[in-house]
Parts: C-alpha cells; sequence; structure tokens
C-alpha cells in the first residue's frame, strides 16, 4: 500500500530525527569501543549507562521518525565520525577522551540537543519525547564534568 | 568500610530489587502509553520507560557479571492493579499522574533509596557510577512528571 507523502513540516522532523537517531547511534558505539579498552572502573560504570540510554534514544527517535512515515537513511557528519574515532581509540588516554568530548560542551550540556528541541514545532508528542533525552544528555555532561575532575586531581 | 564480601551481599539484593521494581514501572508506563490520548504526555512517558527498561537492562546485566541470579519480582497482585489502573482509558491522565506523584512528595524522593546506598559503596565502584547516573535518571523522570501534571492542573 503506498502512503501518502509527509508535508514539509513533518518532513523537517522526521529530518531532524534522523539525523539525531544516526548521531546516537555513532555514539552509543563509540563508546562501547570505549568501555571494552577502559581500565577504570568508575568511568566503565558511568559509560555503561551513557552508552545504554543513547542507544535507546536512537531506538525512540527511530521509533517516531517511523510513527511519522519517515525512514532511517542519514550519515553521521565528517566531525562526529572523526570523534567517535578518538573515543573508540584504545591508544587515546581517558583523560585525553574526556577533554576532547567535553569541549564540545562549553555550556551547561547538550545545547544543539535543546535547540532541536524547540525546532520540532507544533508536534507535542516529538517534543515531549526530545525533552526527556535531554535531561538525560544533560546528567551525562554532568556526570562526564564530574568524573574529569576526579581524574584530574589524582594526575597521571 | 564493610568486607567486601559482605558489601556485595546486600548490594546484588539491592540492585536485584531495584532492577525488578524498574522493569515493573517500565511495564506500567508502555500499558500507561497505549492508552494516553495526550501527545505530550504520550512521548514523554515513552522516554521515561525506555529509560526504566534501560535500568532493568543495566541492572540485570551487572548482577549476572557479579554472579548473581535475578530473582526478585513485584508481587503480582500489586502488578497487575498498577497495569490495570495505569492501563485504563476510564482512569484520567491527571488522576494517574496524581497518583504517581503522591509517592514522591519531594524532588528527590525517588532517587534517595539509590543515594544513600552510594555512600555505602566502596568496593565495587563501577556498580557505584552505574547507580549515580540511574539516581539522576529518577530525578529527571520525577521532575517532568511534577512539571507535566503542574501544567495540566492551571490549563484545565
Amino acid at each position: 500500500m503506498l502512503r501518502e507523502a509527509p508535508g514539509p513540516e513533518r518532513a523537517r522532523v522526521i529530518g531532524l530525527l534522523d539525523a539525531f537517531q544516526a548521531a546516537e547511534r555513532a555514539g552509543a558505539d563509540a563508546v562501547g569501543r570505549w568501555i571494552g579498552v577502559c581500565r577504570d572502573a568508575r568511568l566503565r560504570g558511568g559509560l555503561r549507562v551513557i552508552q545504554a540510554r543513547d542507544r535507546r534514544h536512537a531506538f525512540l527517535a527511530e521509533a517516531r521518525l517511523r510513527a511519522l512515515g519517515g525512514t532511517p537513511e542519514a550519515s553521521v557528519s565528517r566531525e562526529l565520525t572523526a570523534l567517535c574515532r578518538v573515543v573508540g581509540d584504545p591508544g587515546v588516554s581517558d583523560r585525553s577522551k574526556l577533554a576532547v568530548l567535553l569541549a564540545r560542551f562549553p555550556g551547561p550540556g547538550a545545547e544543539a540537543l535543546d535547540l532541536l528541541v524547540r525546532d520540532v514545532g507544533d508536534d507535542a508528542e516529538t517534543r515531549a519525547l526530545l525533552d526527556g533525552i535531554l535531561d538525560d544528555e544533560r546528567a551525562t555532561v554532568r556526570w562526564l564534568r564530574g568524573i574529569r575532575d576526579v581524574l584530574d586531581r589524582e594526575g597521571p | 568500610m564493610s568486607h567486601p564480601d559482605v558489601e556485595r551481599e546486600w548490594v546484588v539484593r539491592f540492585l536485584d530489587d531495584l532492577r525488578a521494581a524498574e522493569a515493573a514501572g517500565a511495564e506500567v508506563l508502555d500499558a500507561w502509553i497505549a492508552v494516553c490520548p495526550l501527545d505530550g504526555l504520550r512521548g514523554g512517558l515513552r522516554t521515561i520507560a525506555e529509560r526504566e527498561a534501560g535500568h532493568a537492562e543495566l541492572l540485570a546485566e551487572r548482577l549476572a557479571e557479579i554472579g548473581f541470579a535475578c530473582r526478585a519480582a513485584l508481587p503480582e497482585p500489586i502488578r497487575v492493579q498498577a497495569l490495570a489502573r495505569f492501563g485504563s482509558p476510564a482512569v484520567a491522565d491527571e488522576e494517574k499522574l496524581a497518583l504517581l506523584l503522591l509517592r514522591y512528595p519531594d524532588a528527590a524522593s525517588a532517587s534517595r533509596p539509590i543515594t544513600a546506598v552510594l555512600e555505602h559503596l566502596a568496593h565495587d565502584q563501577e556498580t557505584r557510577e552505574m547507580l549515580r547516573l540511574v539516581a539522576d535518571g529518577e530525578d529527571a523522570t520525577l521532575a517532568w512528571l511534577r512539571a507535566y501534571h503542574e501544567g495540566l492542573i492551571r490549563s484545565s
């Protein structure tokens, strides 16, 4: 059965969700590689929760974009691919990975997603879905900053 | 500081109880989502249900690594009653929210049992950091539900 093509507003939201699900999936995979080589139990514990959340965020965004009539087809940006490579690299120290990751969040955290939530427009379900994800992302940034400070205090 | 074996004994019981509660919470939320007519609430509940299911899965994984078989479960009559109430289209969303929030009188009441445990977890640092982020998630869930409930009351 042929489906009606989504209107421009809906197509825009589908595009936002598609880019987001691709980024979250790539992030979860990179964090998974990091966990595999991370020797610090504290860091590993937090990274496991972060990875699980990123996976579920990707799932939620994909389910929503499908409900809106879209199909996932986005690929991640070159910048994110490079970041994921660093995060998953066993030759890069944990402290360097944290520094590179946190350099992306100069403010309170997850500003890009905050903009995305505001960009969703009148779609209340998608907005609320992303709003909850935004809470997770802020908690992730807070926790990463905390563990970075702990590791910095302990020294190399 | 307790002996590692003593710590492990009470930690696994706590993790198992928390896992069972989170899994049951996700199940009840899924039942609510299926009958929820409010787009915004449904979107938020989807994220919260995924968060709860994610916590349950992570805790089960951690227990398996520690070598403990999951056995805790919510008492069946309580589970059935919660599913019937929250999965009922006849019960108003405002009533469901009020009922849920009644259990958590202040902002930290959902995470307090978890944060209380963090202070006593001296040996298993991986689990401690996992629980720290799970506690953050509980706070975010409660804050979102409270804000939505207040908005619902204001608009009615």
